[in-house]
């Protein structure tokens, strides 16, 4: 297999190249002004590594793929185009006021308490832009009141003399009854031909996203719009850069769903968060090849943790309606939580329990934290690793950024240490142990919503602070087994040369199948499979117009469900796609049922209340040739051999153990697959340290990989 | 009831004679109701014995901040758990709370969503269950024990707030409780929803449950679900919320249940029992940096829902040292027969929302954190009603409460140096939304309200305007919904959902948030009606801050005699989206245009009528001459004001066609103003003289104290009137009484007339 991944991400592009069983990593600085560059640049060490030219590369390898944060930067960055939005009549409101919590959306729980200081973010659409039209249909679709053909012209001039460079389109209903969204567009093409100068493009909410809730619908196609200019030209960019360099495969886009697509079959919405989503399709396959159980994979990097559940069995764990900066969309994308704590998070005195807080403030990379040098004077969770050993001053981030103790050591103290009446030390572990907690209980309570148990997991650790940080946070939660992945420094690059080509198109529904009232069980076939076989036959084309055989699609399906009046709609995944009589209905009950009563607690179910299908959704996707991971599991403890001699030993204190341990230091380059090392134990990289505590033990495996075994 | 005093009039009985008594007493007890010994506190209970030896053995701050945060995660999953799972509106919307209580009933940690005001009610019910419950040998509390609540008489807001409680034990012994909450809707009272505006008693306010076991062996018992579930109009959200709260429930408990196996039951304990006490501390140190100062303030509510009047809620703020003392005496009387009295618990709530929310937002959630400050009120007054008034509209109450502290807490943060947000304005305290009910589309019996009630606009600050339709007054992350998904259960559909009303403005230098039209129309049902019940239509339910206004009053409006749904197919063009040129141009002949104000009782609705409101705007921050004259060509521009409301109040002088600002115009019409506000003004001294009258109108129902004599309260007229600690029945006439006499008396003077003619 010959391929080449990409993960454009803020600071750096990191490549992932695959030729005929070489895997090759390679970084450079991202180059916002032409991502061309920063990705030549890094496909150039890879290229080098082969003794090969670029053109020879891309000439033979079976794709290129991409995922990126260039859509999470513009939307940062609030660098768009002005939209103009027409919405139904008497809905003018409505993305104005984003459901009034929209407020919090994308904010830490201080954020969202704190009303009087609450602003809603500056729109992407400004008030006096968003106009009405006189048109309704209701929620089965029926006509309530016609468009008003002249009110649409009127006001899309209204719109274009107020400076609109995109229009977008969103009904009420429309994803029941696409008509009038569909008649605005041709009103728009007769009024702007796009072949004349003044061309305007149109977004229409139905084709953005297929589900009911008109706020969360109008704010993905804001979204899509809004990026779609930016998107578009940046990826182009990077298409032309390829044809260029003699590449003629289609160029491949990840999408947060977490499959990917070529270019034209690509909204701009679908592209956002597709790097940290490539990173748990890469913890999946790890997991799948390597059969490592269920995975919780974990990304701690400066500001952020990240936490992704991949489980036995290819349940996928989906949100619908995720938080995209600020804005709630509809959109179904890979489940990712993203908690606050990182590296750069700010320590303070707790005045009420006498203790220490930490974050949710985060010094970020600037000023950063004390230790930096750069101007910081508040105590971090870098600070307190520095503080405790852990951290190398001369040699932190490949010896990029120096670090300076006593700056550290100073702002612990001025914080914490009068308040607490303790030693900088002391104050220090305190901070460790805080972070590390908030992060357990994060992780804790994202796996246990969902029914899970965290002692079942094998917790992957990977970004920046990951490996400096996992035994701690796995300590509290009965984790045993932690493992820094194979290619940890580029693991969505590998993650998204993993991912297959792959459509989610999905419908809207009120779907009763069992009915409380009348007790009846659903008996409507035809349409249930009539709709399914609709959704199929459209993955089907998208894939097919990208160039894939009808033999090799494949189709699953999923059905979104509840019982009652619920508002969850827990996602059953039904193996049989059609429906033939009662057997078949009751089957999808009992499937729903028992994912039901995983999450939730068996004997929670509630079927006399009724149930009810509101989302039909169905995957089209065709499987590609993966990466193959090498057996990394560890060596059995009997054959595990033991380390060269430390190269160093540093001065650490560790959480709940007393006194100072004069700790061996190794560079990870001398660890050689099936040695193991018994905390405690630094294990240094260019890219990040691997801590191992008192208590566990680290046992390195084949590609780099390095595993973190409690003893 | 408990403790009766026993008159003793020919002599001072003996201690012996004394137990002799109280031992007949608690023998014969003929109703264990609710219990003022409980219901009137809302501090923490005494530190207990078991609480004290835990301490004493385990009181390490980093251990126990260790242990509240897995407590506080697990909170959060049983209240993500009752969002998720509910199948009311309420749980929908965050209506909702799960917490840890102590084992003496006291709420510790509860979850960081949800309604904040539940915080200082939900524990009431628990202390019920354990001074009656605990140790009769018909009850007991068990391993296994579940007891459901909703009389808000024996704790909580009101009667569609229903709670699951369970008790933890380890090894035998009761060591916590945990418990959730949710604003249920339907309740088997006299209108559906579960807040009848038209209930005279508690008789007509639905279920009323006393705490009572309903979970054994952690299964619900099937004859009493089957008892409630027929007591009620919806059978099936009784049912479903029942689980949910019940599994939640479970899930707090696993929790607490792995804590105990890891940490021991001290450390859960002393965690529970310190945390309390730390936040209580807390809370008088902040208290303490406040300027030692009185604030005084009114609310007035104008109607009780069934009819117009005028109802005082007089507030006094007091500060001094770490003592902060509200007091509402001189607020109104309780009405008899009137459902917007709430209970003293339901004010002290709404009061815990404010400092939680408004003033240190910081502050954990739980009931310490209003536990040392004071509340004084009238005996059965609107604030602090009794046990015989019926108080499913309580909200009214509660709400102007809030409005009041929060009015008077501005004026205390202003001059408080260490500040945890920002000095705001009043923000909107009106349940503005439909309440509706009946058969569904789909044959189901149905009965709730839209979620409309959560875009309260937002007060504006010390440095911008408040935000539009922000959140309720109860809650943060609140929902107003999506109409989409309410329409596919609903038979109704929102013609104009959300569209900001022109002119419903707070203006000042910064202006408050404003609110939204909302018009709906029954479509495809033949049995469904809505209600409102909001203050509010004729005198605002707020006032401004430091010069900004108060919000404008919102009506109610109804066009009936039309079927909307074929104007809209057959002549659309008639149809207009806002409330002000539909009741101006009346464009459906035949039809009839009424307004009223906001207390409209149950209404079945046909098809196609239209009733029509508008959600509040918050309040407004300072004179709003200084408004930048930018600031109101914008609020133009983004339909928020008409250009007259512009040039008439902020003297703003601009370009109609290009809005385009005259900014030497408007500062020469600025100035003109101020010297027009100097030439209107007159001494204090001279003003108090023509202004004071020595007695309520005699035109208006007024209720409630007049100028300085907060111990008389009026009764609907100068001449009706009760001392503030003595209290009296106030009844109300019916509405349809009163309407009957009047159209008899003008009968009678037409028979008059007509006996003069003839």
């Amino acid at each position: 297999m010959r391929r080449v991944s990409v993960d454009i991400g803020g600071t750096f592009t990191d490549c992932f190249v695959v030729w005929d069983g070489k895997y090759i990593e390679a970084k450079a600085l991202t180059t916002h002004h032409n991502l061309a560059l920063g990705f030549n640049e890094a496909l150039g060490k890879a290229y080098r590594d082969l003794g090969l030219e670029l053109e020879e590369i891309l000439a033979q390898v079976d794709s290129v793929r991409y995922a990126t944060t260039l859509g999470t930067n513009a939307l940062i960055e609030h660098k768009g185009p002005r939209i103009g939005m027409l919405v139904t009549a008497g809905y003018e409101a409505t993305v104005p006021l984003s459901r009034a919590r929209g407020y919090g959306e994308g904010l830490d729980i201080l954020g969202q308490q704190d009303l009087p200081n609450a602003q809603r973010p500056d729109p992407l659409v400004l008030p006096h832009m968003i106009r009405g039209v006189r048109e309704r249909v209701d929620f089965q679709g029926d006509l309530v009141m016609p468009l008003d053909e002249n009110d649409v012209r009127a006001q899309i001039r209204e719109l274009v003399d107020r400076g609109a460079e995109i229009i977008v389109v969103a009904l009420v209903n429309s994803v029941v009854n696409p008509a009038h969204e569909q008649r605005i567009e041709e009103i728009l093409l007769e009024e702007y031909p796009s072949h004349l100068l003044g061309a305007i493009p149109v977004v229409l909410s139905h084709q953005v996203a297929g589900r009911k809730g008109e706020y969360v619908r109008a704010s993905s196609a804001i979204v899509d719009g809004y990026l779609h200019s930016t998107m578009y030209h940046a990826l182009s960019a990077l298409e032309q850069n390829l044809r260029a360099h003699r590449y003629e495969q289609p160029m491949l886009v990840i999408h947060n769903s977490g499959g990917m697509a070529q270019l034209n079959s690509t909204d701009a919405l679908q592209t956002i968060h597709s790097g940290p989503v490539s990173g748990i399709g890469a913890s999946e396959h790890l997991a799948m090849q390597c059969g490592l159980g269920n995975v919780v994979a974990t990304d701690m990097g400066g500001t952020s943790y990240d936490i992704g559940i991949v489980v036995e069995g290819g349940i996928k764990h989906y949100d619908f309606n995720p938080v995209i900066d600020r804005w709630l969309v509809s959109v179904p994308m890979v489940h990712l939580v993203t908690l606050g704590s990182g590296g750069g998070s700010i320590a303070s005195y707790d005045r009420m329990y006498d203790t220490v807080k930490c974050g949710p403030e985060s010094a970020g990379s600037d000023p950063g934290p004390a230790c930096y040098d750069r101007g910081g004077m508040r105590p971090t969770v870098t600070d307190a690793d520095l503080l405790l050993g852990y951290l190398d001053p001369q040699n932190y981030a490949g010896g990029s950024i120096p670090l300076n103790p006593r700056r550290a050591a100073a702002a612990v103290e001025d914080t914490l240490c009068d308040e607490l009446d303790c030693s900088v030390i002391e104050a220090a572990l305190l901070i460790r142990e805080k972070v590390d907690d908030n992060m357990a209980n994060g992780l804790f309570t994202e796996l246990r919503a969902r029914g899970y148990d965290p002692k079942d997991f094998t917790m992957l650790a990977y970004g920046g602070n990951g490996p400096l940080h996992c035994c701690g946070i796995a300590q509290n939660l009965s984790i045993d087994k932690i493992l820094a992945p194979p290619f940890s420094s580029v693991f969505s690059a590998v993650g998204a040369g993993n991912l297959h080509q792959l459509h989610i198109h999905e419908t809207s529904l009120y779907m009763v199948l069992y009915d409380s009232n009348s007790r009846r069980l659903f008996d409507d076939y035809v349409r249930f499979n009539d709709i399914v076989a609709d959704l199929k036959e459209r993955g089907t084309q998208d894939l097919l117009r990208q160039g894939m055989a009808r033999e090799d699609i494949h189709h699953s399906l999923e059905l979104d469900m509840r019982y009652g009046n619920q508002l969850v709609q827990t996602t059953a995944v039904i193996p049989r796609h059609e429906v033939r009589g009662p057997a078949d209905v009751l089957a999808i009950i009992e499937q729903f049922s028992e994912d039901y009563g995983k999450r939730f607690g068996k004997g929670s179910q509630a079927p006399e209340a009724g149930i009810r299908i509101n989302t039909i959704r169905v995957a089209a996707f065709v499987r590609h040739e993966t990466v193959q991971f090498e057996d990394i599991k560890p060596l059995p403890a009997e054959r595990r051999k033991s380390p060269p001699p430390p190269s160093s030993t540093r001065t650490c204190h560790f959480v709940g153990h007393a006194g100072a341990f004069e700790t061996p230091v190794w560079s990870r380059a001398a660890i050689e697959p099936g040695m193991q090392i018994a905390g405690p134990a630094i294990i240094a990289s260019e890219v990040t340290t691997f801590l191992v505590n008192p208590g566990w033990n680290f046992v390195a495996a084949r590609q780099g990989a390095s595993w973190f075994l409690r003893a | 009831m408990n403790k009766i005093a026993t008159p003793a009039k020919t002599k001072t009985p003996s201690s012996e004679e004394l137990a002799l008594i109280e031992k007949f007493l608690n023998d014969t007890t003929l109703f264990l109701g609710p219990d003022p010994e409980i219901m009137q506190n809302h501090d923490l209970m005494p530190r207990s014995a078991v609480e004290d030896e835990a301490i004493g053995r385990m009181s390490d701050a980093h251990t126990i901040a260790k242990i509240r945060d897995r407590i506080q995660a697990g909170c959060d999953e049983g209240y993500e758990m009752v969002e998720q799972m509910g199948a009311a509106p309420g749980a929908k919307w965050g209506d909702v709370i799960t917490g840890v209580y102590s084992a003496s009933g006291d709420l510790a940690i509860a979850s960081a969503g949800g309604v904040l005001l539940f915080s200082a009610l939900v524990h009431h019910p628990i202390k019920f269950i354990i001074k009656n419950w605990l140790n009769d040998p018909t009850v007991g509390v068990r391993e296994g024990d579940g007891f459901i609540h909703n009389d808000s008489r024996y704790g909580n807001v009101h009667n569609t707030d229903q709670s699951m409680i369970l008790p933890i034990f380890h090894d035998g012994k009761l060591v916590c409780w945990v418990a959730s909450t949710v604003h249920e809707g339907e309740n088997g009272a006299i209108e559906p929803g579960g807040m009848p505006s038209m209930a005279e008693s508690p008789s007509d306010e639905g279920l009323k449950m006393c705490p009572f076991k309903v979970v054994e062996n952690y299964e619900i018992k099937r004859d009493l679900l089957t008892f409630l579930q027929n007591s009620v109009r919806e059978p099936k959200l009784q049912y479903e919320d029942m689980k949910v709260k019940l599994y939640a429930c479970l899930r707090i408990k696993q929790r607490i249940v792995e804590t105990l196996g890891t940490d021991g039951p001290d450390a859960l304990v002393s965690t529970l029992r310190l945390t309390m006490e730390n936040v209580r501390t807390e809370v008088k140190r902040r208290v303490s940096e406040w300027p030692d100062m009185t604030v005084r303030t009114y609310v007035i509510q104008d109607s009780t829902l069934r009819e117009n009047c005028v109802v005082k809620v007089n507030c006094k703020l007091t500060k001094t040292g770490d003592r902060l003392i509200f007091d509402f005496r001189g607020s109104a009387p309780e009405f008899t027969n009137r459902p917007t009295n709430t209970i003293v618990a339901g004010l002290k709530g709404m009061l815990s929302q404010l400092f939680l929310c408004y003033v240190w937002p910081d502050l954990p959630r739980g009931q310490a954190a209003f536990a040392p400050i004071e509340v004084i009120t009238d005996p059965h007054s609107i604030m602090n009603c009794s046990y015989d008034a019926p108080n499913s509209q309580s909200l009214m109450s509660i709400f102007t409460g809030f409005t009041a502290g929060q009015h008077a807490v501005a004026k205390f943060l202003y001059s408080c140096p260490e500040k945890y947000t920002k000095v705001h304005a009043p923000t909107f305290n009106m349940i503005n939304t439909f309440i509706w009910g009946g058969v569904s589309q789909h044959g189901e019996t149905l009965g709730n309200l839209c979620a409309d009630l959560n875009g309260m606009g937002a007060g504006a600050t010390v440095d911008r305007d408040g935000e539009h339709a922000l959140a309720p007054i109860f809650a943060t992350m609140a929902d107003i919904g999506e109409q989409e998904l309410n329409e596919e259960d609903v038979p109704f559909l929102q013609l104009v959902s959300k569209k900001m009303t022109r002119d419903a403005i707070a203006p000042g230098k910064y202006r408050g948030g404003q609110g939204y039209t909302m018009m709906v129309a029954t479509k495809d049902s033949d049995q469904w009606g809505f209600m409102t019940t909001c203050q509010g239509a004729k005198i605002p339910p707020m006032q401004g801050l430091f010069g900004g206004y108060a919000c404008g009053t919102y009506p109610l409006a109804k066009i009936r005699g039309v079927d909307v749904y074929d104007v809209l197919l057959e002549t659309p063009e008639k149809f207009r989206h806002s409330i002000e040129e539909l009741m101006n141009e009346r464009p459906f002949e035949g039809a009839s245009y009424t307004t009223h104000h906001m207390g409209m009782g149950f209404e079945i609705s046909k098809r196609g009528e239209l009733f029509m409101i508008s959600q509040g705007a918050g309040a407004g921050y300072g004179d709003l001459l200084e408004r930048d004259p930018a600031g109101v060509v914008r609020d133009i521009e983004e339909g928020l004001i008409s250009p007259g409301v512009a040039e008439r109040l902020y003297k703003v002088k601009f370009d109609p066609a290009t809005l385009a600002i005259d900014h030497q115009a408007t500062a020469t019409a600025r100035d003109a103003e101020r010297k027009a506000r100097l030439a209107r003004g007159v001494p204090y001294a001279e003003f108090v003289k023509t202004w004071n009258k020595p007695t309520p109108p005699a035109h208006l129902q007024y209720f409630g104290c007049w100028g300085e004599d907060i111990d008389k309260l009026y009764m609907g007229s100068a001449e009706r009137f009760r001392t503030g600690s003595e209290p009296k029945p106030n009844y109300m006439p019916n509405p349809k009484d009163v309407r009957i006499a009047e159209l008899e008396a003008r009968l009678a003077a037409l028979d008059a007339l007509g006996g003069e003619k003839q």
